[in-house]
């Protein structure tokens, strides 16, 4: 006798009072393959977790960012934000789209500079850098974007020693608009210390100030927030010019451009609120294109957007380890990837879909991760359906930070696989192993 | 364990508590079993039924019985049958 499909019993209470804007999903959402390939093949393969990492939608990420800046403004110029992710075959397939590198920090350079792009082609931002960090970015002719008076006069002090000079720019923060304004970073505009910074710059015969820089924050969802920034960045472009007659060479936007991912606490979804890239780009080219600056003299404008531009391309393979009930009922789910690997999971409420159809009856569910951490929490709280042991789920977007943020915490990290644009996979960083990581330890006991 | 007495439902699952004020809606496996239990069958028989009618190991229908059970109880939907009762 052919049996029937079996289903879980459940028994959900309905509760009144509480209308949902939306309503629910007519159908739940699947993600059964990524560029063409079977989640199931995929996890046969290289296991549960894994990350994988489409080329394909890096590459039509980034031109699509590229296509909303250079339809609007004259000259513009991407620099691969490093931190956001750092792999190898993710920056290279950056720099083969013509982006130049961002980074923050002397490690960051040296992974710049061991994939081959030119040290004249790396931005060097953040608050640490070293003597040796800024002696290698002078000896490369980086462009360094100055954080503070402390690193200037270091800087000063570098350039003597070497008798050699140094191509610069100041980071300078200022008020945009939004909350929290970001001012820890770089020199303040409206207290009149980045003027002062540049006074200085200008004075000295072995800094070459060739450019502005700011970033304003993160995952800023205000283009205004953008205008205003080039508009005062613009500002100061005019009154170097008119004060030393001195063309700088470049405004750098930085990033910050927001994904589509759902911050905690957003009442929308993030794929309904988010700025596209056509809004950012009309908010930031306008700005300066509408500013004083004559035409013939318009900088190159470098933007440094990270996050908007590979967390599409992320997924994060996981399978159901257990389903639990709290004391209060609530229905409860273990997963076999947590917060060690999803960074982000601290900040948005990641989509978590199930890889076959599982069942059309949804439940909230809180998911956790496999860590014994209680604060191993992936989803507070989903509309899930009715997973089993061992079925498996996929996490998208999340691309961004989350493999450079990732902790090394319990157990191994994942093997990360790159889908190129010809379907073929490529580990491109190898699950952990006790050798590899124990091979850092060193036991005097032993 | 029983239903309890103040706890109606109905054929498209839906399940009153007047006693809790509570509304809760069972998908058609939920409302299948909740008529088994309120039927008094036994897990065992309930079991053998299952197994042949399904598509589902014994293992997994009696992990799936008993946390639906525990939800009952949780919902006051079920009582117990008398506390005092030692088998």
């Amino acid at each position: 006798m052919e049996t029937l499909k079996y289903e879980k019993p459940l028994i959900s209470k309905i509760t009144a009072g509480i209308p949902n804007k939306f309503g629910l999903p007519v159908k739940q959402k699947i993600i059964s393959e990524i560029d063409g390939l079977p989640v199931s093949e995929l996890i046969e393969k290289y296991d549960s977790p894994t990350f994988i990492i489409s080329e394909k939608t890096i590459r039509t990420t980034y031109q699509e960012a590229r296509r909303a800046f250079e339809t609007r403004y004259p000259k513009v110029q991407f620099a691969w934000s490093y931190k956001t992710n750092y792999l190898d075959a993710v920056c290279s397939i950056f720099h083969n789209e013509g982006a130049w590198a961002e980074v923050v920090s002397g490690f960051e350079f040296q992974k710049a500079l061991s994939l081959g792009v030119h040290g004249s082609q790396i931005l060097f931002n953040g608050p640490e850098k070293s003597a040796e960090d800024l002696t290698l970015a002078i000896n490369h002719n980086a462009c360094i974007h100055i954080d503070h008076f402390d690193e200037l006069y270091l800087l000063i002090q570098i350039t003597r020693k070497i008798n050699k000079k140094a191509r610069v720019a100041i980071r300078v923060n200022m008020d945009t608009g939004i909350y929290p304004m970001w001012d820890r970073f770089g020199f303040n505009y409206e207290n009149g210390e980045a003027w002062n910074a540049i006074n200085r710059i200008m004075l000295d015969e072995n800094l070459d100030l060739i450019g502005l820089h700011t970033h304003i924050g993160t995952y800023i969802m205000s283009t205004s927030a953008y205008a205003i920034a080039a508009t005062k960045l613009s500002n100061l472009f005019m009154a170097t010019s008119r004060k030393f007659d001195h063309w700088l060479k470049y405004i750098d936007l930085g990033g910050g451009f927001a994904s589509k991912n759902t911050l905690k606490g957003a009442y929308m979804p993030g794929t309904e609120t988010c700025p596209s890239f056509d809004d950012y780009a009309e908010a930031i080219s306008n700005a300066i294109i509408s500013s004083e600056i004559p035409h013939e003299h318009l900088p190159v404008l470098f933007l440094e957007t990270g996050r908007a531009l590979i967390d599409d391309a992320g997924y994060l393979l996981t399978t159901v380890l257990a389903n639990k009930r709290s004391t209060t009922g609530r229905r409860t789910m273990v997963i076999d990837a947590g917060v060690n690997l999803l960074f982000t999971s601290f900040w948005y409420n990641l989509g978590v879909y199930p890889s076959m159809d599982i069942s059309e009856y949804v439940e909230d569910t809180t998911i956790y991760g496999p860590l014994c951490m209680n604060i191993d929490v992936v989803r507070e709280a989903i509309n899930f359906p009715q997973a089993k042991v061992g079925d498996q789920l996929v996490i998208e977007r999340v691309g961004a930070y989350n493999m450079t943020q990732w902790m090394q915490f319990i157990t191994y990290r994942p093997n990360v696989v790159l889908i190129d644009l010809e379907g073929k996979t490529h580990i491109i960083r190898k699950k952990e192993e006790l050798e590899s990581l124990q091979s850092f330890e060193i036991n005097p006991k032993k | 364990m029983k239903i309890s007495e103040e706890v109606k439902i109905s054929d498209n699952g839906f399940v009153f508590n007047s006693k809790t004020g509570d509304s809760f809606s069972l998908n058609p496996f939920g409302l299948e079993m909740i008529k088994s239990i309120k039927e008094g069958k036994d897990f065992e028989i309930l079991k053998n039924e299952i197994l042949q009618k399904y598509d589902v190991d014994d293992l997994t229908f009696e992990k799936d019985y008993y946390e639906f059970c525990a939800l009952l109880k949780h919902h006051q939907i079920v009582v117990q049958d008398n506390p005092t009762d030692f088998k």
